[in-house]
């Protein structure tokens, strides 16, 4: 832990959920033996992307809406390195949405943990696409008119082959979902539901702590993709946390690329000027 | 110089493009330099499009209004282009039993002395029983008996492209003869005669714009291609696209251009050579990527291909309108570079310097093409495999240096030139934040007064030194010219066209032509303009970008402007009398084109 244990105090709200999430990624790499210099971490902007100096490795701390493509150009580039995106459910329902969308079909090899705190944080608590329809929030008094997104439901619908939800008051459980998420062979979305006492009154530590249960306990087999779906979707009682979907058969975007197959080297090491004259035969 | 040119017109979608290429390829094969361009409408099937191709045996880089052939192949063309035809030209169609019934076009027929003639195609392909689509094969094989070109070298060309199907190859060598035994019939004693071939043309390469850019990319080392279609830089991307098996590189069409924006700064980031290239719309929706690179100091490469704006506007037509939008784009101040090329030397050469440049100043590099450029058949040298060199700046590499690393070295605000140590995720070395937030030397996010004034002078201290490592604009011309012409992009041929011209190579004219236009170097530009009686910008634009930056610099502005700005480039004859006029004392300054 000390390895990747930063200078600066942490800026976020007292018992504020980040700090459950940033331990336990610590802990997971720590876990998997992965050196700072070992891993990049990307972050989106938003309370959770003030991690982005609160913790050592290689970092970028880029725009609002954008962590996943840049997470998925660095590992285009280089897929040995685990690269792990942070961002939050305003950064990736709304601004960054499509970005989501195409990440999950491109299955590129990359973590993704979505700080869900059901609120857009750093702009003083506004509604986002997560926050319960009606629900009263800085900028709609009057309680929000759009219906709720249902996330997992969402993300289902794109086939994802990794999807875990973790809570940020237990630390154990989501390093163990990181563990996984960081050696899954594609793009691993895990949802971390959140607190954030300073604007999301609805659903509070207390009542995180009170709904979510580890699947795995109740027996819940990750490999199947229907019963995973119905229990991730279906939080009206209790809240189904763990790995709760995962397959390894789908390679990752990079093993898809016809002219990548074989290929030893990564796009990093390949860079050289390179003669075009066997090429340009055609043009004469 | 003798120049010929063959305009070949119909819909899209009915062989123009084909026939325009195997003529092009043809003509260069016996010696001549061709210049090819097109015009197309933005459908896919049925707007009128052409290919004209100019053909010479000196340097030719430029189209001319008017032609000595046009061919059409269906009955729009005859109307719509009849008056592209130079005095005594041809008119060759395949509309049966075509009658003018229009006086006018009549007359102008009469008095141009224009021969109309008709190739029996259906007739033709019927006997042969042979599909329309060899149609194409037929008319060129007119065209070539009416600019006596041997018959077996079409016969090759084919054989090239059919080689494979032996029944197909049959059928092509059978229109080939019976297109050369109509044009006896159909046009007894006409012919179209081009001047003296010159053998240095034939083993040259014959290309676009954009398939030259697409061999710089892979020249330079890019590993990593990101787009989202977009005219003009599709094209860029599949050529790239097509290439992969070849290259091995890895090719991802995006969501949209945001993403093929980060995607392309993450794999930069990483440490690999990775480029995105799109047009005004969707380099707008990029923008907020280049500022985050202006302040994350991540080496960036942007192929900006221009087309008229504003809006969708004229989708698959020229324009130089976005110079402005390079040089101003993406909020905040930091350090750019914005280069345009103009040809496809250029397209090529400049590629690998965008990467350098980038990565040596750790800045977004934007590079300009535009429609024309791309999209134009140029003739080229086989490309110059030994210019290039491999320049990555400060990234370091080295094992004993990166052991020695502090985070802090990473945004050292002490560096001189502006420009820190940069090192790759992966390198066992001290880590550092890439930080989108004002920050300091590592990275970390501060508020601080006066770090903030330290970073933002060493992020614009960058512009100094890129400025100073900059070549100054190409010149041609004499010491102390009497008319100084300033130019950017594409222009440029047809600038050399008409000022190798008769009417000009007496005059004395020089010609200054912009490479790099930001940082904007202004000591030829100063020295050469303040001897100058006139100072002639030429610009497909409708404000005179590149003046308006020259003038900001130098605050002059005794200048005047020949502008176009209705998505054609400059032609041949029209830039003549333009810069004629130009010359000619006037006194209005301000010229301005359709
Ligand atoms: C393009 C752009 N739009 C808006 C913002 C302002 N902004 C910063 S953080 C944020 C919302 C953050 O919400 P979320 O992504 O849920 O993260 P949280 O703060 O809740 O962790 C917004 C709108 C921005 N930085 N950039
Ligand atoms: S506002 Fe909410 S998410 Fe942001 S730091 Fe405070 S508690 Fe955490
Ligand atoms: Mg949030």
């Amino acid at each position: 832990m000390h390895d990747f244990a930063s200078v600066h105090p942490c800026t976020w709200c007292d018992g504020c959920g980040d700090y459950g999430i940033w331990s336990a990624a610590k802990r997971a790499l720590v876990e998997l033996k992965i050196q700072p210099w070992q891993v990049l971490l990307c972050f989106d902007v938003g309370c959770h992307g003030n991690m982005s100096d609160k913790i050592e490795a290689y970092r970028f701390h880029g725009l609002h809406g954008r962590v996943i493509p840049l997470t998925a150009g660095a590992s285009l580039a280089n897929p040995t390195i685990p690269v792990i995106a942070f961002g939050g459910d305003g950064a990736s329902f709304s601004e960054g949405i499509g970005h989501l969308v195409h990440a999950v079909r491109s299955n590129y090899r990359m973590t993704f943990i979505l700080h869900n705190n059901a609120n857009y944080g750093l702009t003083t608590g506004q509604a986002s696409a997560l926050t319960p329809q009606d629900q009263k929030m800085n900028s709609s008094p009057n309680g929000i008119p759009e219906s709720t997104l249902n996330s997992m439901d969402f993300v289902f619908s794109l086939k994802p082959t990794f999807v875990a939800r973790g809570f940020s008051g237990d630390i154990a459980q989501m390093t163990r979902i990181l563990m996984a998420a960081i050696r899954h062979r594609g793009f691993a979305y895990v949802d971390m539901l959140q607190a954030c006492p300073t604007y999301n009154k609805f659903a509070t530590h207390e009542w995180l702590m009170q709904h979510c249960y580890d699947a795995a306990t109740e027996g819940h087999d990750p490999k199947n993709f229907e019963k995973a779906r119905a229990l991730a979707v279906d939080t009206q009682n209790r809240v189904a946390t763990g790995i709760l979907y995962q397959t390894e058969d789908v390679p990752a975007f990079h093993e898809h690329l016809k002219p990548r197959e074989g290929v030893t080297t990564t796009p990093v090491e390949e860079v050289k000027i390179v003669d075009t004259s066997k090429w340009e035969r055609s043009f004469a | 110089m003798v120049r010929v040119a063959i305009k070949i017109v119909g819909a899209q979608g009915q062989g123009v493009n084909s026939v325009g290429e195997m003529c092009a390829k043809g003509l260069k094969r016996s010696g001549f330099c061709v210049f090819g361009y097109r015009e197309y409408m933005s459908l896919i099937k049925g707007g009128h499009s052409s290919y004209q191709l100019d053909v010479s045996a000196e340097d030719v880089r430029s189209s001319t209004t008017r032609v000595d052939i046009v061919v059409t192949f269906n009955h729009h063309g005859l109307e719509k282009n009849l008056r592209d035809i130079k005095k005594g030209g041809i008119l060759l169609h395949q509309t049966p039993q075509w009658k003018f019934k229009n006086p006018e076009d009549q007359a102008f027929i009469a008095e141009q002395k224009i021969r109309v003639i008709e190739l029996p195609t259906d007739a033709i392909l019927k006997k042969l029983k042979a599909k329309p689509i060899l149609g194409n094969v037929l008319i060129t094989a007119v065209v070539w008996s009416l600019l006596s070109q041997p018959e077996e070298q079409l016969r090759a060309l084919v054989r090239e492209q059919f080689g494979h199907k032996k029944d197909l190859l049959d059928l092509n060598f059978a229109c080939i003869a019976e297109g050369f035994a109509a044009c006896k019939v159909i046009a007894p004693g006409i012919t179209l005669s081009l001047p003296k071939p010159d053998s240095k043309w034939q083993d040259q390469l014959l290309l676009t714009g954009s398939q030259a850019m697409g061999l710089g990319i892979i020249h330079a080392g890019c590993r990593v291609y990101v787009g989202y279609p977009m005219t003009p830089s599709s094209p860029i991307l599949t050529f790239i696209a097509d290439m992969q098996n070849e290259t091995g590189m890895a090719v991802k069409q995006a969501e949209d251009e945001i993403t093929a924006a980060q995607m392309m700064v993450g794999a930069m980031h990483m440490g690999t050579r990775a480029i995105t290239a799109t047009s005004g719309g969707g380099f707008d929706l990029m923008t907020e990527t280049l500022s985050l690179t202006g302040i994350t100091e991540t080496p960036a490469v942007f192929i900006l291909a221009q087309r008229p704006g504003p809006g969708t506007a004229l989708p698959t037509w020229t324009a130089q309108g976005d110079l402005t939008l390079a040089v101003g784009a993406g909020h905040g101040e930091y350090t750019r570079l914005v280069m345009a090329a103009s040809d496809t030397q250029d397209s090529f050469d400049l590629l690998p310097e965008a990467f350098n440049f980038a990565e040596e100043f750790q800045i977004p590099v934007i590079v300009l093409t535009d429609k024309h450029l791309g999209e134009a058949l140029f003739t080229q040298p086989a490309f110059d495999q030994t210019i290039a060199k491999l320049k990555r700046g400060r990234l370091v590499t080295d094992l004993r240096e990166l052991a020695q690393l502090k985070p802090a070295d990473r945004y050292d605000p002490a560096a001189g030139d502006g420009v820190s140590k940069r090192w790759l995720p992966g390198s066992e070395a001290a880590t550092f934040c890439a930080q989108g937030d004002e920050h300091g030397p590592d990275g970390s996010v501060t508020e601080d007064a006066e770090n903030a004034r330290q970073q933002m002078e060493k992020r614009l201290k960058k512009m100094a030194a890129l400025k100073a490592a900059l070549p100054e604009p190409l010149y041609v011309g004499p010491k102390n010219p009497e008319t100084l012409i300033v130019s950017w992009g594409s222009n440029r041929g047809v600038i050399f066209d008409v000022l190798e011209s008769a009417e000009m190579k007496k005059k004395n004219i020089g010609y200054l032509h912009y490479q790099y236009l930001w940082p904007l170097k202004t000591e030829s530009f100063e020295m050469l303009s303040r001897t100058a009686k006139r100072t002639v910008f030429i610009e497909c634009n409708h404000g005179g970008q590149l003046a308006s930056l020259l003038k900001l610099a130098c605050g002059r502005d005794v200048t005047q402007k020949i502008l176009k700005f209705d998505g054609r480039p400059f032609f041949f004859e029209e830039l003549r009398e333009k810069l004629l006029s130009a010359l000619t004392p006037n006194p209005s300054l301000d010229r301005r084109g359709a």
